[in-house]
């Protein structure tokens, strides 16, 4: 599994007071991106997701999710989805979810599975491929 | 190493402290563990090829075009990448060179120069 898989483990015990200011705010958000991404490597071995998709795709579905509310300035809000993606990424560790779960909800997403992105897209305008993805472009 | 990385871990053995024989002339004959500095900054050019390898993993997660010209001083955030970008970059190298790279140390990256040096030194720490 590897040292790095082993160093975001040991975070799952904690549980965290609420965030004084927007700067601790953020800086918890760095931490909880540290660590979804270093236990990448154990989630992609626990559900065979090898041939499906590899760490750098898992790695920007996480970072676009947490973009998608980045527009957020209250440290409760902050900490409330913090709260949220913390519990998610416990429960995938955890092996609690399903590979179709994971497949569903990260590899293919909102979008079409992500490496099969490609000829059939080109000709729709960007206009509808954002507004298809978020509220917010 | 152990107190580098993580500053609140107390030390449960003191250092050795050099006992000095009274009337003894004054000679050492042991040898006092090298403390390596906290946070060395390596200030020799790291290799070209780690650069290069760098610059890939910044343009791949920018989506820059593949001409642009990521030298070593380029700046991140020059290039386009805000601070989430600048941390998916960090764990990109982390996973490229599988090494583990601390909280202060990230926050000091601004550049691809600093990037590399970084790794250089992890990786020697590693090996050695």
């Amino acid at each position: 599994m590897g040292e790095r898989a082993a160093a975001a483990s040991l975070k799952f015990v904690t549980v965290q007071a609420n965030s004084a200011s927007l700067a601790e705010a953020r800086a918890r958000v760095f931490e909880f991106f540290k660590t979804t991404c270093r236990s990448i490597p154990t989630v992609m071995e626990i559900y065979n997701l090898q041939d499906v998709v590899n760490e750098s795709q898992l790695r920007s579905a996480v970072s676009s999710e947490i973009r998608r509310h980045a527009h957020i300035t209250n440290p409760k809000v902050i900490d409330m989805l913090l709260q949220k993606g913390t519990e998610e990424l416990h429960n995938i560790v955890q092996h609690s979810k399903q590979r179709h779960h994971i497949i569903g909800q990260y590899v293919v997403g909102q979008r079409g599975l992500v490496h099969d992105l490609g000829t059939k897209d080109e000709g729709t305008s960007d206009f509808l491929k954002n507004f298809y993805r978020s509220n917010y472009f | 190493m152990a107190a580098a990385s993580a500053s609140s871990f107390i030390p449960l053995k003191p250092r050795p402290t050099p006992r000095v024989k009274l009337g003894a002339p004054q000679s050492f004959s042991f040898r006092r563990p090298a403390l390596a500095p906290a946070r060395l900054r390596i200030s020799c050019v790291a290799k070209p090829e780690t650069v290069e390898k760098v610059a890939k993993v910044v343009k791949k997660q920018l989506a820059l075009p593949a001409e642009t010209l990521v030298t070593g001083d380029s700046k991140f955030a020059a290039l386009g990448a805000d601070s989430l970008d600048t941390v998916e970059i960090v764990m990109g190298l982390e996973e490229e060179f599988d090494i583990s790279v601390e909280e202060d140390s990230a926050q000091s990256i601004a550049t691809v120069q600093d990037a590399a040096d970084l790794i250089e030194e992890l990786v020697r720490k590693k090996c050695a």
